[in-house]
């Protein structure tokens, strides 16, 4: 009951003009940035923040605005997956092997207005999912002491690493490159400057928005250069612009069992929307593909990865308001922008601050139904956005972004850090190395230390503590599990494939 | 062979983090764990990881094929010396020129870029500063863009 009262307080929130306006306007560049190939959720979230800071919106106003681009992203992936075969963001890219031949058949209307409509389930059924299951979690994890917490972020860690598919231990590095990061400037705990080289500038530490932008955005438009492509393969030829009830029906079964696939994998730190549409696209071909058609054309095929993505965008947030551990490379961007208005995630927040979450998930279900609206019949407008070129979409994600990074301190120094670290970023892509683990060390860095040393002052220093209760136990038991269990399924498989050879 | 490079990379930062990290001390300490624990088990995962690739590298990583380096080249030069001019030159100056260079590499002609980088400066100028409230650097141009 307190839910429902808290949810209907939310809605006083999200309904508030101005905040009605701002989930309008984040859907509306939601969708264009994850449209347009090469930026996805991340790049948009990491651009905006710093200008939502800099332009002095109140908390739950640039939290409702990130997280309305976050699900736009989500939305707006699809389009040029259908359209372009090129996906506009990660999340989308199971969503282009049906959703391509469909446009090519002269369908791409129909593609694109039955996944409008399955991310619509997809982020409904996840916002029900933090609705029901969230507040329960933040009350559980009321009881987490340091050492729980400390515990808690080793697991996000490993399931960061082996969810990351063929390239855990460049994961992990990229993991701790980030906890490293965070490390430089003063320690608060004794006053030590650390790894600042004697820079004023670094005395604070390196600053979030610097990282952020320098790692995602910078590093984004060196890597667009290579993969700069024409827009040759853009079908025009839509069709019919609406899905029937008949489609409706065919896919509906799968939609759902998607989006609450997506959900849970979404909840779980680290793994996101990629690995969530990936997992059930091969899902419901392994239950429902009888005659093959996944990878032709299939209408199920679209609608699926996309009700995945969105709702496991969606429920990425639950481990963040609750935990204070961010499900996702997006969310840590998030949870940045949240310390920037020394805001600390975790379950106090449902407690203290009910009306920034309750407000926040209210304005994610508005947040949908505009993105709807927006994405069945306005979907013309955003393919015409697919024509901007390149030679003036770069430098305008450039301007964008430096604005963005100055407008916090307004130093050189914090721009010259940016380049530095776009470059850095760069070479590691280049190499394999995935960045949301790193944004999710810088994030969660100073929290892991600060929780360790604590639990070990409380033990004077004995170790034990880390295995000292039913929580951590159990919680180390998953951290090892998530890491052998695919091992062991790989082992397995290369072991069936040796026998059958 | 890359990984091995990024493999030895990892190790060399690893041992610069450890060798700045082991002087690090608290002049009163209340705690086990003093400021400098955390970073040296950082830099011991750092080491360990940097090492499983110096040792174990993924198969056939030619991740620098095919990189078009001019383009990058130029791409990296604008956008430094964007950082470093953005303050004297002001941001719709300093955005128009970095415009061109970046406009080229991503195939653009350069008359075409240097308008659309102006169009851009100019515009956001206007979007940021006077309707958004964030305040930007006019620089050379303050004495018609108002502010400093």
């Amino acid at each position: 009951m307190d839910t429902l009262r808290h949810l209907i307080d939310g809605f006083g929130v999200a309904f508030s003009p101005i905040n009605l306006l701002i989930a309008a306007i984040g859907s509306f560049i939601g969708t264009v940035v994850g449209l347009l190939p090469g930026l996805g959720p991340i790049n948009g979230v990491a651009i905006l923040m710093p200008l939502a800071f800099a332009m002095k919106l109140p908390p739950e106003a640039s939290l409702i605005l990130l997280a309305a681009v976050y699900i736009g992203c989500e939305y707006g992936g699809r389009i040029s997956s259908i359209l372009l075969n090129v996906p506009g963001d990660a999340g989308a890219i199971m969503t282009a092997l049906d959703g391509y031949p469909m446009a090519r058949k002269g369908l791409a209307g129909v593609a694109l207005s039955i996944s409008a409509w399955s991310s619509f389930v997809g982020s409904l059924v996840a916002t029900l999912g933090i609705v029901l299951f969230a507040p329960l979690l933040a009350q559980w994890a009321l009881s987490f002491g340091p050492a729980e917490y400390f515990v808690l972020m080793c697991f996000a860690f490993t399931c960061i690493a082996g969810l990351m598919g063929q390239a855990p231990v460049k994961a992990a590095l990229a993991a701790l490159i980030g906890l490293s990061m965070s490390c430089v400037g003063l320690d608060a705990n004794s006053g030590v400057y650390r790894f600042t080289g004697g820079d004023v500038h670094l005395s604070d530490g390196i600053q979030f928005v610097v990282v952020v932008i320098g790692v995602f955005s910078i590093s984004e438009v060196l890597l667009m250069l290579q993969e700069h492509h024409s827009n040759a393969g853009l079908v025009t030829q839509t069709g019919r612009m609406m899905f029937n009830l008949r489609e409706m029906a065919h896919t509906w079964w799968s939609t759902l069992r998607a989006s609450v696939v997506g959900f849970g994998v979404g909840v779980l730190p680290g793994a996101g929307a990629t690995v969530a549409s990936a997992m059930t696209y091969a899902m419901e071909k392994r239950l429902i593909d009888k005659d093959n058609t996944f990878g032709t054309g299939d209408i199920r095929g679209v609608a699926v990865p996309e009700a995945a993505n969105n709702s496991a965008a969606t429920g990425s947030f639950v481990p963040m308001l609750t935990l204070g551990v961010p499900g996702s490379g997006t969310t840590a961007v998030m949870m940045g922008a949240l310390a920037l208005y020394n805001i600390t995630p975790g379950p106090a927040l449902f407690t203290q601050q009910p009306d920034l979450v309750w407000g926040l998930i209210a304005s994610m279900f508005l947040a949908n139904i505009i993105l709807l609206v927006l994405n069945i019949p306005m979907v013309g407008i955003f393919t015409r956005i697919l024509n901007v070129p390149n030679w003036v979409l770069v430098p305008g994600i450039l301007a964008v972004s430096s604005v963005g990074v100055y407008a916090v301190h307004a130093t050189t120094f914090d721009l010259l850090l940016m380049v530095a670290l776009g470059v850095m970023a760069y070479l590691l892509r280049k190499q394999g190395v995935p960045m949301a683990p790193l944004i999710l060390g810088f994030v969660l860095g100073p929290l892991m230390e600060q929780n360790l040393r604590r639990a070990l002052s409380i033990s004077n220093g004995d170790p034990h503590i880390l295995v000292g209760s039913p929580i951590t136990v159990g919680l180390w038991v998953c951290a090892v599990s998530v890491l052998v269990v695919p091992m062991a399924v790989r082992w397995r498989a290369s072991r069936r494939a040796a026998a059958v050879a | 062979m890359s990984d091995r490079v990024l493999g030895a990379a990892c190790v060399g930062t690893a041992a610069a983090m450890a060798w700045a990290a082991r002087g690090y001390e608290a002049p009163y300490s209340y705690e086990p764990l003093g400021p400098s624990a955390f970073p040296l088990l950082l830099a011991a995962g750092l080491a360990l990881g940097g090492l499983w690739l110096v040792f174990k590298p993924a198969a056939g990583a030619e991740a620098f094929r095919g990189v078009p380096w001019k383009a990058t080249g130029l791409c990296m030069g604008a956008v430094l010396a964007y950082a470093l001019l953005f303050e004297t030159l002001g941001f719709a100056l300093a955005t128009t020129l970095m415009a061109v260079p970046v406009g080229l590499a991503f195939g653009g002609h350069w008359l075409r870029s240097l308008a659309g980088g102006a169009a851009l400066g100019l515009g956001f100028h206007f979007l940021f500063d006077k309707l958004l409230d964030v305040t930007m650097p006019a620089g050379v141009l303050s004495f018609v863009l108002g502010g400093y």
